[in-house]
């Protein structure tokens, strides 16, 4: 396993443990000065400022949301983690969503996240 | 497999779907190979994928993988592209796909499919409105 790697393994861990437990400022950390974030289900790129402000209104939309059952692959400057989001909501609802991230990576930090997941699942 | 060996790979892949050449896909499956998609939520075999492939083409036309990006990994590759198809009605639709596969001794043994279903019916667009025959039909 090369350096880059496990790096790499380490960057995706972060984020996703950040996202998790609500830490913006270690996801914010994460993230590249000029990073944007393309989703599939508006096919819009977003700053890294829009990001940061949905992922926090995100936070309380839901009582609890786990990254689980990561499946990370890396290459030579980013990762690929495919993973099942399950969400506890306010009124004790459960539901998962399986989804996949591509993520390019320079000097550490992220610069573009690709996101793909079925929207057809939110109702 | 090396990095030229799993792109080669990805795109021969890519290419059979698209010129609808199920002999070669067929041979670029491992014979335990299984195919998860995150629409439904379950895997299929190889041979359920590939008798279904024809009736996947249901009312298009013509489907090409277009705006590959391709990276690869130790034992296989991530692939994002846009699936372009034109339908017999003339409708053009487009789909943003990302699969994960994986590879050995030149196969695919394994393939996740991430897509958005809430864009289908964009993707297929109105249906015909003759349901008996459309003259302008490819």
């Amino acid at each position: 396993m090369s350096a880059t790697d496990t790096e790499h393994r380490r960057l995706c861990h972060t984020l996703f443990d950040a996202i998790e437990q609500g830490d913006f400022a270690r996801v914010e950390a994460c993230y590249a000065p000029e990073m944007t974030m393309w989703f599939n289900v508006t096919g819009e790129e977003s700053s890294r400022a829009d990001n940061l402000a949905a992922l926090v209104k995100g936070q309380r939309l839901h009582r609890r949301r786990l990254y689980n059952d990561r499946i990370v692959n890396t290459f030579d400057d980013g990762f690929v983690v495919q993973y099942t989001c399950n969400v506890v909501g306010h009124d004790g609802t459960n539901f998962a969503l399986s989804a996949c991230l591509v993520a390019e990576v320079h000097d550490g930090k992220i610069v573009k996240l690709f996101e793909y997941l079925d929207s057809g699942k939110f109702s | 497999m090396n990095e030229y060996e799993i792109r080669e790979l990805c795109e021969a892949f890519f290419d059979a779907y698209e010129n609808r050449r199920v002999d070669v896909l067929d041979r670029l499956y491992a014979d335990d190979c299984i195919i998860w998609h995150n629409v439904y939520g379950r895997e299929t075999t190889r041979d359920e994928n590939l008798a279904r492939y024809h009736e996947g083409y249901a009312g298009q036309r013509r489907r090409t993988y277009n705006d590959r990006i391709v990276n690869t990994f130790d034992d296989g590759f991530v692939i994002q592209y846009t699936l372009n198809g034109v339908m017999h009605t003339g409708h053009r639709g487009a789909l943003w796909i990302c699969i994960v596969a994986h590879c050995r001794d030149g196969q695919i043994t394994r393939i996740d499919e991430y897509m958005d279903s809430s864009k289908f019916p964009a993707w297929m667009g109105p249906p015909r409105r003759d349901v008996g025959g459309d003259a302008s039909e490819g």
